[in-house]
Formats: structure tokens, C-alpha cells, sequence
């Protein structure tokens, strides 16, 4: 397996969260990057290398860049989305903790890019301990002089899974509920108070440093054509060694989790695995052996890569249970605004409730998935989907659960 | 400036402004779209996903509600596919939903009902025995009371405190099957217009206290009208009926939509006015507070015109039609009478806002300045014959036409109110409107018109 | 009883207000601050927050009940946050809820706290408490009370 340190390079060092330590292992010499590059010319490279937002989405970065005006009357600002919620990704935290210095650094170099001089980190509420040490690596590169020319904001969120939607996390950080928005009609960008912004994960922030100073061409020597570069995947559940390992994209899912992940715990046997935190299409052991670790192989397995953070399940999981517990999940974090999701999400957990509370009927599957299907498409924002995603792909894989519950 | 396309809906052509919301066209060309959130007075807000309409070279069906018109645009309203979206849809708005259809007084004019006849019918295949609780009947104040359970959560009364009222008393609290409309903990709901929000709600969440269980609305009788509680003359329905062996009375007014005067809404005393056209009224003649009968008063009226010839001053309540008023006019100038209609008395500076409500409480005062009716107060002395003018005058003698109890005057007259008649106001700025009769009582007090016809042959 | 800000916090505001566009941004940063100084959120602070960044006080309220870690009433046990979700539940979450059943805590069901790879998780306060067996869990509970 080919060793992947582009974002996770400093994370072993002791003291790595601090200036001193960042600096003395090459911390911020990427900065000198600007007076060779012209804001457009960052963008492009960054097009090149093909880097895919790491926030679940997949999205190419570039595109979202190219979207802020290069020209405005208006400040430019950028969003770090750092409210990770998705169960089974703990990615962003390993960042902001060990090493974050490498986000500020790539802050400065896309805020260049973009033309902002403010970039707001929005942090999930219940990261308060990460974000101390994140606020005093912040604090160093102000008395550092590094953040003369761009300020950077820590606004704290206060527990709501929605927020990391990016136009919930803009609401939030106006003021409001974090009620996702409707999506424009053509291409722009996200607003904050009527002004662009740039709303990107903290990962794929943490990504531009490398790729700034070693080019497009080097970064996609990771990786596969269309998913070129690394990923910090995750790996949590019945798993020996749990914990996030950076690896490059293409790896096979298999050899990740034995590699480093030890194997399965108790020498059991796989039976399920979340490829890509809970909103993802659950593969089977069978499938699992034949995928790989990138955005267009899941995508042909039906599945989605989205954040990489893998939840692995043993032999004897009862995968009813596991789906209701998904379930609870969505449930408790609807936001409430649409119809289909705030009904739906109550009424597919209190079926598979009632399944498991061997109350169930024939007529309650097909139910189960006819709300699945009701909830596709038809709301304000992917969270609904992500539901019916959940819902039909324990349904249709594990129906035999299922029956032998009723 | 955007100019007007043509655009396709269900296969027939019509003309429309680019850019502008397909659901407006929708609705203007009356084409069935079910929605619960959007209103034309409050935008758009996109939560109930009913208004869905498939268009042509789109994958998903789109909300019409945030659909703006282009050019060459095909929309289909219609079709197996969109039907069975809606009846999706709207099953998952009522599982929820407590079936109080038979208490709810929003009961035949309810959305929710309508949608269900048109795109439901379903048996219900909710299996889970247990709804989502929450409060009943709580009083927010004005005389509204909300049921949280039945609210569908359109937003549409948040959005008009916030937006319309900009009061902002009422708000969606929690999040996902827990959201709720309230008010903050010991506050209520307090702005001059607090009613309106009870026509906004589609469903039976926000009903009003004083029509509370009073009638079932399909056995209702409705025309229309004018407010007459100031000179904005805001457009109304008069909702009346009369139940067999009682008399037809007025159980509310609702607010009539007119751009051009009052848009969607009516102040709550406006709204509340109703009651006063019913309580306290004069309905019999009196001559020394002593009942009479019309004959006896029409007699004793022809003496006093004879008694004071020449000395006889007319005042005009600027509250009367603009028929009534030219009536008496033709009345004052055959017994030879000076005319007056004192303004000054509507005149409330405290009552005006910067919605509708205006300083002037004279529903038709535009007309007396039209008519240039004489504005000062008649002189004391000989007969004065007061045509329901809320002011008192100094005179030998009094005849009062009163609408309402008063006392003061050697002969008195009953005259139907404005609502148990018909005429055109002019308000204040001069739009001419009519009102139509709604009351017919069993024993009906007679009009100005017909009294004075019958006193002057 | 109304609610006045610390000095403190009154300084922390007023820094703040020149870092966003708008005032109405620091909505969430004054609950938090208030939330610490009272340790609730009690009305007052909403209307002494409402007039300080212009918001209409419903909104600061409708913001409250949207987020689970305010609290409109004060807290008068520990409040132990324990994660239920997927990763936690199969690394043994029904143990430690179990375990905490007798105790004399306020236990709170929370979601992913993106602590996966460390589960079963509690918080308590800001402090993540990760890898917990019941002996654990007795022993933070014991230094904390």
C-alpha cells in the first residue's frame, strides 16, 4: 500500500498543533506560492489536480472556485464546513486537532485564490476541546503576522446535523434556524448576507497546500484518474484497529480495513459495511470484497463514496436494529422544514420500530419503501434522500432480516 | 423591463411575464394546483412541496411556487405522475394530522379536506398507532387559538408576523416531527391585524375565538361588502344565516381581496365591527321615549316639519351610502332645510397606522366633500332632524333616524343598519364600492329611503 | 430579573461585531456566551441579546429550540451526554447507557459525536470521555462529583 502523508504529514509529531513545531516541518512555506501565482492561475491548478470536495459530496473544487467573482463590489468570504456529523466520519476533528496549521495555511492560499479576506470556520458545538486547540493555532498566526491580510473567525455551531448542509450552515451563521435553502436555478455561488461565499470541507482546504506546492500532476499520482489524490478515510464498528488512516483513492476496500485496520474484532466474520458515513448505500461482505476506495467504482456498485468514513458490521449484527438506529438518527436531526422529510423521517423509524418489535406486516416493507420513494427528490435538500438511500439499500440487501422480524 | 411569452400548461398557450412565478399564472388562470405554504402576500417558501407540476426537459418535477416563466416553458399539471406525487405527499401531511374534522371549525373550508377529495380518497395505510402529541386549543391572544397538532407547518402565520405585521410574535420552535408554531413562553399574540393569521392558516390550526363553534360554514350565506369602521373602506364578506324560528344574523366578516384598496387583509376591529350592526339597536319609533308605531311617527314628523317651517337644520352621519345621502339631500331641499355634516368628530389621529388603518372613521366622508355638504354645525334653535350623526346638537326640537340606542330627542326613528341594506361608499381616496345586503330580518327595520319617502308625500 | 452581560462578554461582543457583515450573525456567539455566564438560556438574555445584535427576540427563541445544546432551564445534575449511533451501538453503548441507569445523573441520548474510531463515547460539558468500559465511567464520575 502506497503511504499517503499529503494532509496527515505532521499528525504523529508531538506538539504538531503548535506554530513552533508546524514551521520547523515545513509549515506555511507554501505561502510564497502567492507572489508566483496569480489568484486565476491558483484556481487552475486546483482544476487540474481534479481535487474533489471531501465533505461527502465529491464535487470538483475548482467549479465551486470559479463560481466567486474574481471582481466585486461585495466582500468575498469563505465557509469552512467543519460541523462533521455524518456517523462514522471523525476526519476533520484529526485535522483541526494535530494539525491545524495546515488548514490556516491552505485558508490563506484559497482565500487568495478567491479574492476573500475573512474566512469563517463553522465548528460543530460539540467540538469544543478541538476547537480550543484550533482558536490557539489561530491565535499564534495572528501574533505571527500570518493573518494580516485575511482574518479568520471560529463560529461555533450548537449541535444540529443540518448545519452541515452549506446553505443550513450559512442560515446558521446568520442568525437563523438552519433551515437549508432553495436551490437557485442557474450556477452562483453560496450568499452570506447577500455576499459570495465559498463553502468548502476543511479537508479539502487542508488539501491545497500540497497541491499548491507540488502541482496538479503530482497529486494525481495518487489516487485513480477520476478520483485522483487521498482521502483520510475512517474506519469504526466492529473493527480491531479503529481510527482514521489517510490512503490514496482507488484502495481496495478489503485490503484498507486489514491493513489498518487490523481485521474484523473477535476473528468474526464481515457482513455489512457503510462505505461512506450513514447516508451511504450499505454493501454486503460479498460486495465489499469487490470495491474499491473511489468515487466512480461505489457509484457503479450503486453506492456512494461520500466521506469515506466506513462502519463495519459483524456477522452477528442484526441489521433491523441497525437500520432503526440510522433511522433514530435522521429522525432527531430533520430539520422540519419540508413536508416528506419531517413526516417521513417519523414514520419510517416507527415502522422499522414496530418491525422490530415483532409487530410488523408484509404490507409495512413495501410501506417502508414507498416513503423511501416519496422522500426521493422531492424535498428541499439531499437530506431526504439520504434517508430513502439508507432505507431501501438495508431493505433490498437484508430483506430476509426483515421477514424472519415479522 | 420583462416582457410577456407564451408558455405551455397541459397543452393550451397562455401569455405571461418572463421571470415571474409560474404559480401566479397558475392561480390567475385558475389552474388546480394544490398548495398550503405559498400566498401571494408572502412569497414563497417552498416546505409544503405540493404545488409540484412536471416540466418538460426537466428530470424532477418542480415546486411551480419557485419555477420562474421562460421561454418556451412546458408545464404539465396533470398526469399519473404528478397525481400520485401529490397523493404521496399529502399522505404524509396527514399522519399526523388528529381527525377533529368533525369539531374543527375550519371544517369546509379546510385545504387539507379539499386536497384529500381532489388528489386522495386513499384508505389510510398508516399502521403506527401513535401520532405525534401536541397542545390543543391553546388562546394566543387576540382572539385566536392555535391547535399545534393540526398545523401543517406552512409557515404562512410566522411569516406574516414577520413580514407583513413585522411583530414577529409567532414562530416555528423545535425541529423535525417536534417543530411547533408558538409564541415565546407568557407572550402573546398582540398587533392590531393578530386576525388575519386566522384566514392565512389553510387547515384548522389557527381558528378564531369568537367564531369558535359557532356555525358550520356550507350553511353560511355570503356577499359582499365595505368595512365602515374607517375611511380606508376595506373590502369584506359578510357571512350571515338564519336558523330556522331565529332571525339572520351576522357571524362574521372576512377580509375581500382588492389590490387597489386593501390587498389581502382587514384590521381586527374592522374584522369585529360585525357585532356592533347587532347589539343595542333601535328598532322600534318612540315620540318622549314612548313607543309608537311607523304611522304615528310619520304623522307626528309631517307636524314638526309644519310646526318649524323655515327653521329646520339636517345633519348627515358621513357613515351613511352615498343613495342615502342623496336622499336626504332631495329631503332637506323640498322642506327647505340647511344641510350639514360635521367632520371633525371622526377624526381619530390615534387610531391611524401605516397599514391600513386611516385617522378619518367616517366610512363615506369623500362623498360629503364631493356633494360639498356644509361642514359646520348647524345653528342652535328650531328643529333639528339628525340622521344617525354621532354628535349632539342644541335645538328646540330633535327628530333622530338612529341606527343604534340613543336618547335626546322628542321623536326617534329606526333605520337599518348598513348591513341590512344596499349602496356604494366612496373612500378615502375616492374609489367608489358597493355594498351589497346581507341581513334580511324577520322583521326589517325600513331604510332611510323608504322612511323619508313616506314622510314627504 | 433581567440579564446583563459580563463585561467580559459585553467586550467579546463588541470585537465580534467587526468581524462579520452584519450583527445579526452573532446570534449563536452571544447564546453561547450567555448560556456560560447563566448556565441556561433564560428569556431576559434573549431580549438582552435581541437588542444587542437587532434581531426580534421570537427569532433568538425559534434559533434556541432548533439547537440541542441550549438549554432553556437551568441544569441542576451533571448532564451526561452519551453517543447512541451506529458505531457507538455496536462497540457497546447499551452497556454504558445501562450502567448509568442507577446513577445520579441526568443521561442524555445524544447522536454521532465523531468519536467513532474511540467508541463508546460520552461528553460531559466540553470534555469528550472516549473509549469507556463501566469502570471508566465510575471513575469519571467519581473525580467530577
Amino acid at each position: 500500500m502506497k503511504e499517503c502523508k499529503i494532509v496527515s504529514r505532521k499528525f504523529e509529531i508531538p506538539n504538531s498543533h503548535t506554530l513552533e513545531v508546524s514551521k520547523a516541518h515545513g509549515g506555511y512555506r507554501t505561502l510564497v506560492k502567492m507572489d508566483e501565482y496569480s489568484p486565476l492561475e491558483i484556481i487552475e491548478i486546483i482544476k487540474e489536480s481534479k481535487l474533489r470536495g471531501k465533505g461527502g459530496g465529491g464535487a470538483p473544487a475548482a467549479g465551486k472556485w470559479a463560481l466567486m467573482p474574481q471582481e466585486s463590489d461585495k466582500p468575498s468570504f469563505l465557509a469552512v464546513n467543519c460541523d462533521e456529523s455524518e456517523p462514522g466520519t471523525f476526519k476533520d476533528r484529526q485535522i483541526i486537532s494535530k494539525d491545524p496549521h495546515l488548514l490556516i495555511e491552505g485558508i490563506l492560499l484559497t482565500c487568495y485564490a478567491i479574492k476573500a479576506k475573512h474566512a469563517y470556520i463553522y465548528i460543530r458545538g460539540e467540538y469544543k476541546q478541538f476547537q480550543d486547540i484550533l482558536q490557539s493555532a489561530i491565535d499564534e498566526a495572528y501574533e505571527d503576522g500570518l493573518l494580516d491580510h485575511c482574518d479568520i473567525t471560529i463560529h461555533r455551531g450548537a449541535g444540529a446535523y443540518i448545519c452541515g448542509e452549506k446553505s443550513a450552515l450559512l442560515e446558521s451563521m446568520e442568525g437563523k434556524r438552519g433551515h437549508p435553502r432553495l436551490k437557485p436555478k442557474q450556477k452562483e455561488p453560496e450568499w452570506f448576507f447577500d455576499n459570495p461565499t465559498l463553502v468548502n470541507n476543511v479537508e479539502t482546504i487542508a488539501s491545497v497546500p500540497f497541491i499548491v506546492e507540488n502541482g496538479a500532476d503530482v497529486y494525481k499520482s495518487y489516487g485513480t484518474e477520476h478520483s485522483p489524490g487521498t482521502l483520510l478515510f475512517a474506519m469504526s464498528g466492529h473493527i480491531n484497529n479503529p481510527g482514521v488512516y489517510e490512503a490514496e483513492f482507488g484502495t481496495p476496500m478489503m485490503e484498507y480495513i486489514n491493513h489498518f485496520g487490523g481485521g474484523i474484532k473477535n476473528n468474526k466474520k464481515l457482513k455489512a459495511v457503510i462505505p461512506g458515513g450513514a447516508s451511504t448505500d450499505v454493501l454486503t461482505a460479498k460486495e465489499a470484497e469487490c470495491a474499491t476506495l473511489d468515487y466512480e467504482t461505489l457509484r457503479s456498485m450503486k453506492s456512494a463514496l461520500g466521506t469515506g468514513g466506513m462502519i463495519v458490521m459483524d456477522e452477528d449484527t442484526c441489521m433491523v436494529t441497525a437500520l432503526k438506529n440510522l433511522l433514530e438518527f435522521y429522525h432527531e436531526e430533520s430539520c422540519g422544514q419540508c413536508t416528506p422529510c419531517r413526516e417521513g423521517t417519523g414514520w419510517t423509524d416507527k415502522l422499522v420500530g414496530k418491525i422490530l418489535d415483532k409487530k410488523g406486516t408484509k404490507e409495512d416493507i413495501e410501506k417502508l419503501l414507498e416513503i423511501a420513494d416519496t422522500m426521493n427528490g422531492k424535498t428541499i435538500c439531499v437530506f431526504a434522500p439520504a434517508v430513502a438511500t439508507v432505507i431501501k439499500s438495508f431493505v433490498s440487501k437484508f430483506r430476509d432480516e426483515f421477514e424472519v422480524a415479522l | 423591463m420583462s416582457k410577456e411569452i407564451e408558455i405551455i400548461v397541459d397543452a393550451k398557450t397562455y401569455h405571461a411575464q418572463e421571470g415571474s412565478l409560474l404559480i401566479d399564472l397558475l392561480i390567475k388562470e385558475k389552474i388546480k394546483v394544490p398548495y398550503f405554504c405559498y400566498h401571494e402576500s408572502l412569497g414563497t417558501d417552498g416546505n409544503c412541496r405540493m404545488c409540484m407540476v412536471e416540466i418538460e426537459g426537466q428530470k424532477r418535477p418542480q415546486i411551480a411556487c419557485d419555477t420562474f416563466i421562460k421561454p418556451d416553458m412546458e408545464v404539465r399539471s396533470t398526469g399519473e405522475n404528478i397525481e400520485k406525487i401529490r397523493t404521496d405527499i399529502l399522505e404524509l401531511e396527514l399522519i399526523n394530522h388528529p381527525v377533529d374534522c368533525p369539531t374543527c371549525d375550519q371544517a369546509g373550508e379546510c385545504s387539507l379536506q379539499e386536497f384529500y377529495m381532489d388528489y386522495g380518497l386513499h384508505d389510510s395505510k398508516v399502521t403506527i398507532t401513535d401520532k405525534v402529541k401536541h397542545s390543543k386549543h391553546v388562546d394566543l391572544g387576540s382572539n385566536v387559538i392555535l391547535d399545534q397538532e393540526r398545523c401543517v407547518l406552512c409557515a404562512r402565520c410566522t411569516r406574516f408576523t414577520d413580514k407583513i405585521t413585522h411583530t414577529h410574535e409567532l414562530g416555528i420552535i423545535g425541529r423535525g416531527d417536534e417543530a411547533r408554531v408558538s409564541t415565546m413562553p407568557g407572550r402573546k399574540l398582540d398587533n392590531p391585524y393578530a386576525m388575519n393569521v386566522v384566514d392565512l392558516c389553510p387547515v384548522g390550526a389557527l381558528t378564531s375565538k369568537d367564531f369558535r363553534f359557532a356555525q358550520r360554514v356550507w350553511f353560511l350565506q355570503t356577499v359582499n361588502s365595505v368595512c365602515h369602521g374607517c375611511a380606508k373602506g376595506c373590502n369584506i364578506f359578510i357571512d350571515h344565516n338564519k336558523i330556522k324560528y331565529q332571525d339572520d344574523v351576522i357571524y362574521r366578516f372576512r377580509p375581500r381581496r382588492n389590490d387597489d384598496v386593501n390587498g389581502f387583509f382587514i384590521c381586527d376591529e374592522g374584522r369585529l365591527s360585525y357585532k356592533e350592526l347587532q347589539e343595542n339597536r333601535q328598532g322600534v319609533s318612540l315620540l318622549n321615549s314612548k313607543e309608537i308605531t311607523e304611522e304615528e311617527a310619520i304623522q307626528e314628523a309631517k307636524a314638526l316639519i309644519k310646526k318649524y317651517k323655515n327653521n329646520i337644520s339636517v345633519v348627515i352621519d358621513a357613515n351613511l351610502y352615498s343613495e342615502e345621502i342623496e336622499a336626504i339631500l332631495a329631503f332637506a331641499k323640498e322642506i327647505n332645510a340647511s344641510v350639514h355634516s360635521p367632520l371633525d368628530i371622526y377624526i381619530d389621529e390615534t387610531f391611524k397606522d401605516n397599514m391600513l388603518k386611516s385617522a378619518n372613521r367616517a366610512a363615506n366622508y369623500k362623498t360629503i366633500e364631493t356633494l360639498s355638504i356644509d361642514t359646520n354645525e348647524p345653528e342652535s334653535g328650531g328643529l333639528l332632524i339628525n340622521f344617525n350623526h354621532p354628535q349632539e346638537f342644541k335645538s328646540d326640537s330633535k327628530i333622530d333616524f338612529l341606527t343604534h340606542k340613543r336618547d335626546g330627542a322628542d321623536l326617534v326613528f329606526p333605520v337599518a343598519a348598513f348591513s341590512e341594506n344596499s349602496g356604494t361608499l366612496s373612500n378615502e381616496d375616492g374609489i367608489i364600492q358597493i355594498c351589497e345586503k346581507a341581513i334580511s330580518k324577520n322583521i326589517p327595520i325600513p331604510t332611510i329611503i323608504e322612511t323619508l319617502s313616506k314622510v314627504l308625500v | 430579573m433581567s440579564f446583563v452581560f459580563s463585561e467580559k462578554n459585553l467586550l467579546k461582543i463588541e470585537a465580534l461585531k467587526k468581524r462579520y457583515p452584519s450583527p445579526k450573525a452573532l446570534c449563536l456567539p452571544c447564546l453561547w456566551m450567555a448560556q456560560h455566564q447563566e448556565g441556561f438560556i433564560s428569556i431576559d438574555a434573549i431580549d438582552a441579546i435581541s437588542e444587542k445584535i437587532g434581531i426580534p427576540a421570537m427569532e433568538i427563541y425559534r434559533v434556541v429550540t432548533f439547537y440541542t445544546m441550549f438549554h432553556l432551564e437551568p441544569q441542576d445534575k451533571l448532564n451526561v451526554q452519551v453517543c447512541k449511533t451506529l458505531s457507538c451501538k455496536l462497540c457497546g453503548s447499551d452497556e454504558i447507557l445501562k450502567h448509568l441507569e442507577d446513577k445520579d445523573v441526568k443521561i442524555t441520548h445524544v447522536e454521532c459525536l465523531g468519536s467513532c474510531g474511540t467508541a463508546p463515547v460520552m461528553q460531559i460539558d466540553d470534555i469528550y470521555y472516549e473509549d469507556l468500559s463501566p469502570e471508566k465511567v465510575d471513575e469519571i464520575l467519581k473525580a467530577l462529583q
